[in-house]
């Protein structure tokens, strides 16, 4: 069973907190067992407030889930907050209590660490955000992750708190692959696009992979020429590439390959300013 | 029974070609057009509505071998209908010269919803008149709409005069209230029908600037907002603005784009959505609105289906919901052409209950216009599964594509209503 916890404006603004929600859960014997997974939407003024509030309480409570095995910190949607607005915070130690946790994905970077990363039973990451800070990436690329199959990472962009490299923060990912279970890698919403996907194409991580997501950014034919190009994307079982500056000339011949990909959402190629998906 | 039907409208685009098949579906005479531009003559010329038709007709005669109406079709059951007047320039123009503080004819203001808030910026009848097209150009739409205002109250008076058996599908008067969303809101609310909850407490409190609506917000502390220009259609002149309460960043997501030009600041509507984050941008662009007329709503976050947020385009007509077009957008304004999504109503996985409030709320907000016969009602599902709330309501929003409802167009759908009343 899926329960979402999560205050509205009115109700944060009349002085509500999340954590007497989390101990409410936590003390109904029904739910408590049957919960599979717990999703944490805007837990009130998200903008102005970390987790920190509650997490003492989720923490607390992590003996009472037996069953739960996935985990979202921060669903809320651009209505409720703007994602660059979501303060997080370091959420090592609770991914820490729930060692039976299978699922992890968290919304929003601003204040956002991941310490310690270290789960012996985690298969899926994901992180949603405008910009990824390099912390965080690095944080990620030396965890201890054994059974990681998914790892997805909005990149986004300087405005909203990348202040990565890509040789140094993105790229590791690529060609020095901590995760020897990883089948399917996002790096996506990212300014660099075109740099990531001409490193993808021929990067030895496609030999394991069978899904490569490099949606939601600035992808132009120049990166999409070289995926084009490479005889390991060809191995893989689905290409995700929708939202893209791509040329009609160069969705048509992603058409005619024989690829299994994705090319939903083509951007107007005029446009002065190109924008990862979740930037603009 | 036949019945016969006056058009108000622009002849030859799509919402009057469009009713004339319906007409013809439905078997029914065709329609006598009457174009806005005609109408802007008569009155700048102090002429008489009837004069006006009875020439429409005479020429008909003169003209054509085959007729679609009798000659002495004034003296028929009449049913009226008035129709959008954008998308044509010479009228956009007209109505401006006609809201001018030197407009000639007949006029009066007694229709202008909120006369003492709708002073916008201001030229002579002359000079509108010589106003150059400029591609999605916002020319003084607070002149523009008083213009319109004045326009419809002629056209309301000289039908109680000379044709008074006449029935308007949609009250002229309503109309104008409908086009002023602080007018409307406030309607609406005072019928008890949900609105989104507006900043000013009274029309006097209401913000004329970027300054004043900041101090509204920071009393308030709502940190959210959508400011719309006053008599604005569809996305035209919609902000959806907010500011960060602690590090004091904001963000305006609009339509709207401004440029110099000849060394004056140029207001268009760009066709797609920008976003801004530059405090002296956002500034100008809210004081311009501020300037022309101000409606300022709390931001209610909307319902979400997957990741994108929706609402709902309700067709009511005759107390029944028609056809509902869903707008799913991943930006805060839905309304837009471009990077949109649409869904009909059974597409989605709303539940029965959801689509059912949906259209029972479409229905009673349309209830608060008695005048009205069909209206497109926007329709906002509120995130976390309240009550739905009226967005807005369109007088002119009958003009749905690529939608069936009860195996008919939306004309078809809302003519066959309109020939069943009693």
């Amino acid at each position: 069973m899926e329960i979402k916890l999560s205050l509205d404006f009115d109700a944060y603004e009349d002085g509500a907190t999340l954590t007497p929600l989390i101990e409410q859960l936590a003390q109904d014997a029904e739910k408590s067992q049957s919960l599979t997974s717990l999703v944490i939407g805007d837990w009130g003024g998200a903008y102005e407030e970390s987790p920190d509030g509650f997490l003492p309480a989720l923490i607390e409570a992590s003996g009472r889930f037996p069953n739960l095995r996935k985990l979202f910190i921060g669903d809320m949607s651009y209505e409720e907050c703007e994602v660059s607005w979501i303060n997080q915070t370091n959420l090592g130690l609770l991914l820490a209590a729930y060692p039976q946790l299978e699922s992890f994905t968290i919304k929003g970077s601003t204040g956002l660490e991941l310490e310690p990363l270290e789960h012996a039973r985690l298969q899926e990451l994901i992180i949603i955000c405008g910009g990824l800070p390099s912390t965080v990436l690095q944080s990620i690329h030396k965890a201890k992750l054994p059974e990681l199959r998914k790892l997805e990472l909005y990149l986004g962009v300087e405005n909203y708190g990348f202040d990565g490299d890509l040789e140094q923060d993105i790229l590791p990912f690529l060609y020095n692959n901590p995760f020897p279970k990883l089948t399917s890698l996002g790096l996506k919403d990212s300014e660099l696009q075109d740099e990531i996907a001409i490193a993808a194409a021929s990067a030895p991580i496609l030999q394991q992979l069978e899904e490569l997501d490099l949606s939601e950014g600035t992808l132009s034919d120049k990166g999409a020429e070289a995926l084009l190009n490479s005889e390991a994307v060809r191995g893989l079982k689905h290409l995700n590439l929708n939202y893209h500056y791509m040329s009609d000339a160069m969705v048509l011949q992603w058409r005619s390959s024989g690829v299994n990909v994705s090319l939903d959402e083509q951007q107007d190629l005029d446009d002065e300013w190109r924008y990862p998906s979740l930037t603009e | 029974m036949q019945s016969h039907t006056i058009l108000f409208g622009n002849p030859g685009n799509k919402r009057t070609t469009g009713w004339q098949q319906a007409l013809k579906h439905h078997k029914q005479p065709a329609a006598l057009e009457v174009p806005y531009i005609r109408l802007l003559q008569a009155i700048r010329a102090g002429d008489r509505l009837i004069d006006l038709l009875d020439s429409l007709i005479w020429r008909h005669y003169n003209q054509h071998a085959v007729h679609h109406y009798p000659s002495d079709l004034l003296a028929q059951p009449l049913a009226l209908r008035l129709d959008a007047p954008g998308e044509n320039t010479a009228v956009e123009r007209g109505l401006i010269a006609l809201g001018a503080d030197d407009a000639e004819g007949l006029i009066s203001d007694d229709l202008l919803p909120l006369p003492e808030y709708t002073h916008g910026s201001t030229i002579t009848a002359a000079m509108a008149r010589r106003l150059e097209p400029h591609h999605g150009r916002v020319f003084y739409p607070a002149q523009w709409f008083r213009g319109y205002c004045r326009l419809l109250s002629w056209l309301r008076l000289e039908v109680q005069r000379d044709l008074s058996h006449g029935r308007w599908m949609n009250d002229p008067a309503e109309a104008a209230i409908m086009f002023d969303k602080r007018r409307c809101s406030r309607w609406l609310d005072q019928a008890g029908i949900r609105v989104p909850g507006v900043l000013a407490a009274a029309y006097e409190d209401m913000p004329g600037s970027y300054d004043s609506l900041r101090q509204l917000m920071e009393q308030q502390r709502v940190h959210r907002v959508f400011v719309k220009l006053f008599c604005g259609s569809g996305a035209s002149g919609v902000i959806a603005y907010q500011y960060h309460p602690r590090t004091g960043a904001e963000i305006a997501s609009t339509t709207i784009g401004m440029e110099q030009w000849n060394g004056e600041q140029i207001i268009y509507n760009s066709g797609r959505l920008r976003r801004y984050t530059d405090h002296e941008v956002i500034r100008r662009m809210i004081d311009w609105v501020g300037q022309e007329g101000m409606h300022v709503e709390r931001w209610i976050s909307k319902d979400m289906i997957g990741d994108m947020a929706y609402d709902v385009r309700q067709l009511v007509c005759g107390e029944q919901a028609g056809h509902a077009v869903v707008r799913l957008s991943r930006t805060p304004i839905t309304n837009l052409h471009l990077r949109n999504k649409r869904m009909l109503l059974e597409q989605t996985d709303l539940s029965a209950a959801v689509r059912e409030s949906i259209r029972m709320t479409a229905v009673d907000g349309l209830g608060a216009f008695p005048g009205s016969f069909c209206a497109g009602m926007d329709v906002l599902v509120p995130a976390g599964g309240g009550d739905p709330l009226i967005a807005d309501v369109n007088p002119f929003g009958d003009l749905l594509y690529y939608v069936q409802h009860e195996g008919l167009g939306a004309y078809e759908w809302e003519l066959a209503r309109w020939l069943e009343r009693k």
